[in-house]
């Protein structure tokens, strides 16, 4: 304070009388100064002045001198020093953090620095000024510059963001920073566009077309890929925010074969587990595996996944990522999300698939890799995130791949030729019957996925037999799965047995007919379905119980004499009855699980409480749910003579309901975000200008001097209660608007989803009608062509609803 | 200016990259990547081609593409003559933001609408002759001589490489050299396969 002190007089002139002024008081004479004086050497050493009080009363610099300082990058442009005072101050004031000096002032309020940058951005012309200085060459001048926009995006993101993109080459002169020759201005530039391009396309389009992706890589090799510093992490965190849901920078990513210059980071060093895993090079290669996510994540386009999954295999990237799993010494939280990540990269490819599933580890004996690595996730040593991972990197083999998918059923086949080595189907039965619940919730969602939409493999699965107990007879794995429903008592196997056996019976008769067949199996179900226990996740129990008894009815042929189609209709009618049914279903699909699961292929498990339902599960049951409803609530008697087409067609009919319905939600969804937008804006507008008061009145306060000033104290707490008040308002408008936006998604993905669910079905229906003439059934005329009637009129109402168009998958 | 907006930028590009016409206007939005490999003079050249939008709205977001393009189609609707009217704004606007040496190319699209023509050849023609301007009329619904605008500008920036006017190792004006060496084996034509050969930019 002494040095601050005596630094005021030489600026001012020694006070005239003994009085000390006030520290407002001094503020307004330095910004006169600055402001007013004809001379150089004053303005500036009134800006250094003022820098130097601007950490401590930021408060009453940024009310009082948030214009001179403003002016000075305009006019004084040439003197760099003054420009430099200017801009750090800028700095000080608007800086989201706070400082050091401030800890012992409690009423500087703690978004003061966010107030202040709405100050100064009120002006877009004030951004231009700064965005200027970045042609300085001056170092001080540029670097300050760079910080002072980090700063402000810090605090304004989106608004400076929208400022810059309006101004002619404002993205285009930061990324020509990224080419300074000084590390440091380097270095703070990527912070800055890290920043600039969060959440925007537009800016991260620009951002990619000016070479980013060339910069960004030469900076990472130059810096020795992984091994490299925080700096690496830096460019991979920009490359992420180019990439991430933005599919044109995936496209010019994959055509400038940027793919290929991945590759290096991936290389593990032959001495690396002497030399061990810094924690910056477990950061770096994990930002790097993101990276590879991004571009292959389930949620992008088909197309865009496919190429990039074909260049990642023909360039070795996939080969590389095999290492790193089949390396010692790497850190677990890297072979999980490599795990993660192979399974992306073959998720769904024919190619890839193929080609993980004959990579062999090097252990003894040598094993194929994939059955290490499910070896590890029906181990309870191995960490639950791990498990986890190899359970989705399985999946992924197996998703879409009939041949993979009946590979594992062929291993548990008796004809099975290979006895001696471990199998993957051998692995999962013993998960499946092993006395840890995770095992057997891993074993029966993977075995499950052997079976997705694949008729073959779960008529092959019902020739399955077990040996349980040497010397008796063999059991079925089908009557083994619901023996072992009826006897364990833990939740989460009984969930993942439910998921199984739904599954597997969904869409194919003659498995209805083996779980009929079952000793116990019905009884047990009309049980849990018909309990009325009221824990939240027992909730899901009656519900996958009353899912898997209507799939009995719905898929069944009349083979077993005792549960025929009708029989077991009455049965579930007079035990359960048809209301409590249907609350039962949908009890699932309110389920907070069930909405987490549906989200994405990959589990989210926080922790191993969480693993009760899949995602493809949700899927099944999403697209059965209103048939099966449907088929529970036909009046006993009826038999069609067509059940599969009359099936088919009330699907149809039903979707097409849905369909209209969800596109009328949509409407009044879209309507109402609109509505809180708009109110949203005013409120917005309204809170801007009390804040902006309220700020400058504090400052008022401040240079009026301590003395009583009891009005304005009474007037700024009227003020800020006044502030918080309308925050809160915002909050809420901002919240509520986010939901529906949620909401709004998640029916553009449920529209997208019952569309290509009805393509599926119109193919099927084909199908199955082509079966039925096959076989010298007579289809009539009505019945040929009214489904596909449906279907055309369904689309013609997706066309029209121009609005909120969903391009089907190509 | 909502003027330019649906002269058929988009379905140019669509047609050239998948060999496909979209008959419903999907609205760009700021700007979309496109690109193809091409041959000539049988050298493989990937063209990367940035589609911007033509509403008014995008216009500063668009401008940023200019610096650092070595070449543009300049579009126009044949049935439309006020896109045409706007044509010198347009072109002043990028000649202003761009390399000087940027190849443009006066494209008049939906020729295939003959019936509804409002902006005869002959006026495209002497549009072009008088601001230096390579010329063409073009149906990105038949296909018509799609292949050839963008192959032809592709050429000219070709050419003025091979003339040293343009400065290969400047990365500012949209020209990148691969590794010379590369795609010999493994069929270069595919996308990402091999190394990138010299790429212009559209
Ligand atoms: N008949 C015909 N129609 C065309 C042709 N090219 C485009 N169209 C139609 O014109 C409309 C607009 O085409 P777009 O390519 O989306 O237009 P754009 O120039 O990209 O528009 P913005 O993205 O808004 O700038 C679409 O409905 C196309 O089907 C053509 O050569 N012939
Ligand atoms: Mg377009």
């Amino acid at each position: 304070m002494d040095f601050l002190k005596s630094g005021l007089k030489t600026v001012l002139g020694a006070p005239e009388t003994g009085q000390q002024p006030s520290v407002a008081e001094t503020v307004e004479r330095l910004v006169e100064r600055a402001s007013n004086s004809t001379l150089l050497e004053d303005r500036r050493d009134a800006c250094r002045a003022l820098k130097a009080m601007s950490r401590k009363y930021r408060l009453e610099v940024g009310a009082q001198g948030l214009d001179t300082l403003r002016q000075i990058l305009e006019l004084d442009r040439a003197d760099n020093e003054t420009v430099n005072y200017a801009l750090d101050t800028l700095n000080n004031i608007v800086s989201p953090s706070q400082f050091e000096e401030e800890e012992d002032k409690p009423h500087i309020p703690m978004n003061i620095g966010d107030q202040f940058t709405e100050m100064f951005i009120k002006d877009p012309h004030n951004i231009q000024l700064v965005l200027d200085l970045l042609d300085e060459y001056d170092f001080r001048v540029r670097l300050s510059a760079v910080q002072l926009l980090v700063s402000v995006l810090t605090n304004r993101t989106k608004d400076i963001q929208e400022i810059i993109l309006d101004k002619p080459m404002g993205v285009s002169k930061m990324m020509d920073l990224l080419a300074d020759t000084r590390e440091v201005i380097r270095n703070e530039t990527l912070l800055l566009l890290i920043k600039l391009t969060k959440g925007n396309a537009n800016i991260q389009k620009i951002v990619a077309f000016e070479n980013a992706f060339d910069r960004l890589f030469e900076i990472v090799s130059s810096e020795g890929y992984s091994d490299g510093g925080i700096i690496v992490e830096d460019c991979l965190l920009l490359m992420l925010n180019l990439l991430k849901n933005n599919s044109s920078n995936i496209n010019f990513f994959k055509e400038g074969s940027y793919i290929q210059k991945m590759l290096p980071m991936f290389n593990i060093p032959e001495n690396s587990e002497e030399v061990g895993w810094s924690s910056q090079k477990v950061v770096n290669v994990h930002c790097m595996l993101q990276l590879v996510r991004t571009l292959v994540s389930p949620s992008n386009s088909i197309q865009i996944i496919s190429s990039c999954q074909k260049i990642m295999k023909n360039v070795g990237l996939l080969d590389a990522l095999c290492n790193i799993l089949m390396a010692s010494g790497v850190p677990a939280d890297i072979l999980t999300e490599t795990i993660n990540t192979v399974g992306e990269v073959v998720r769904g490819d024919a190619t890839n698939q193929e080609f993980i599933g004959n990579v062999i580890a090097p252990s003894y004996p040598p094993r194929p890799a994939i059955i290490v690595l499910l070896m590890s996730m029906v181990n309870e040593k191995q960490p639950f995130a791990l498990r986890c991972a190899v359970l989705y990197c399985f999946q992924c083999y197996l998703y879409h791949n009939e041949i993979s998918q009946s590979n594992l059923v062929q291993t548990l086949l008796p004809s099975s030729s290979d006895v001696s080595s471990l199998t993957s189907g051998q692995i999962l039965c013993g998960g499946l019957f092993s006395s840890d619940v995770l095992s057997n919730w891993f074993s029966a969602v993977a075995l499950k996925h052997a079976l997705i939409d694949n008729l073959t493999q779960k008529e092959q699965a019902l020739r399955v037999l077990l040996a349980t107990n040497i010397g008796s007879t063999p059991v079925s794995l089908l009557h083994q799965c619901t023996l072992l429903l009826q006897q364990t008592t833990k939740l989460q196997s009984k969930v993942a047995l439910l998921m199984l056996l739904s599954t597997w019976t969904a869409g194919c008769p003659p498995a209805v007919a083996a779980f009929l067949g079952a000793p116990g199996g019905v009884p047990l179900l009309v049980h849990h379905a018909g309990s009325n226990e009221h824990d939240d996740n027992e909730c899901l129990l009656q519900g996958l119980s009353a899912f898997l008894l209507a799939i009995c009815i719905h898929f069944n042929d009349d083979s077993v004499a005792s549960y025929s189609r009708d029989g077991l209709r009455q049965l579930l009618v007079k035990r359960i009855g048809v209301e409590t049914f249907v609350a039962k279903l949908s009890d699932v699909s309110r389920h907070e699980l069930y909405n987490k699961a549906a989200k994405h292929p990959q589990m989210r498990a926080a922790s191993p409480a969480d693993l009760l339902l899949d995602y493809e599960f949700c899927k099944l049951f999403k697209s059965l749910e209103g048939p099966l409803i449907e088929s529970v609530c036909q009046t006993p008697g009826r038999s069609s003579p067509e059940p599969q087409l009359e099936q088919y067609k009330s699907l149809i009919r039903q979707q097409d309901a849905r369909l209209q319905e969800l596109v009328q939600q949509l409407e009044t969804v879209t309507a109402h975000a609109q509505q809180l937008q708009s109110a949203l804006n005013d409120s917005q507008a309204a809170n801007s200008l009390l804040r902006d008061e309220n700020t400058l009145l504090k400052a008022q306060v401040g240079s009026s001097g301590t003395d009583g000033t009891h009005e304005h104290e009474e007037r700024i707490r009227q003020l800020t209660e006044e502030v918080r008040r309308m925050k809160e308002e915002l909050e809420g408008a901002r919240r509520s608007q986010e939901r529906s936006r949620e909401e709004l998604d998640k029916m553009r993905r449920d529209q997208n989803d019952l569309l290509e669910l009805l393509d599926d079905q119109d193919v099927k229906l084909n199908e199955y009608k082509m079966r039925l003439i096959n076989l010298g059934q007579a289809v009539d005329e009505d019945n040929v062509v009214e489904p596909e009637d449906n279907l055309s009129s369904v689309n013609n109402k997706i066309v029209d609803g121009k609005d909120y168009i969903v391009t089907p998958p190509l | 200016m909502l003027l330019f907006s649906g002269v058929g930028k988009s379905c140019l590009l669509l047609q050239f990259t998948d060999k496909r016409f979209q008959p419903v206007h999907d609205l760009t939005i700021g700007v979309e990547f496109g690109a193809r490999m091409i041959t000539i003079d049988g050298k493989q050249i990937k063209l990367q081609i940035w589609d911007t939008a033509g509403q008014e709205a995008f216009r500063s977001i668009t401008r940023s593409y200019y610096r650092g393009a070595a070449g543009a189609l300049l579009v126009y609707d044949i049935t439309r003559r006020d896109t045409f009217n706007h044509l010198t704004t347009w072109l002043e606007d990028a000649r202003q933001h761009s390399n000087s040496n940027m190849v443009i190319m006066l494209i008049g699209n939906k020729s295939d609408l003959e019936s509804r023509r409002e902006v005869k050849k002959e006026e495209g023609e002497a549009f072009a002759r008088e601001h230096g301007l390579v010329f063409m009329e073009t149906s990105a619904k038949t296909a018509a001589n799609v292949e050839e605008a963008f192959i032809n500008t592709a050429k000219e920036i070709y050419e003025k490489i091979q003339e040293g006017v343009f400065d290969i190792n400047n990365e500012a004006n949209g020209i990148k050299i691969g590794p010379q060496h590369g795609g010999a084996g493994s069929g270069g034509g595919a996308p990402g396969a091999g190394g990138a050969p010299p790429g212009g930019c559209c």
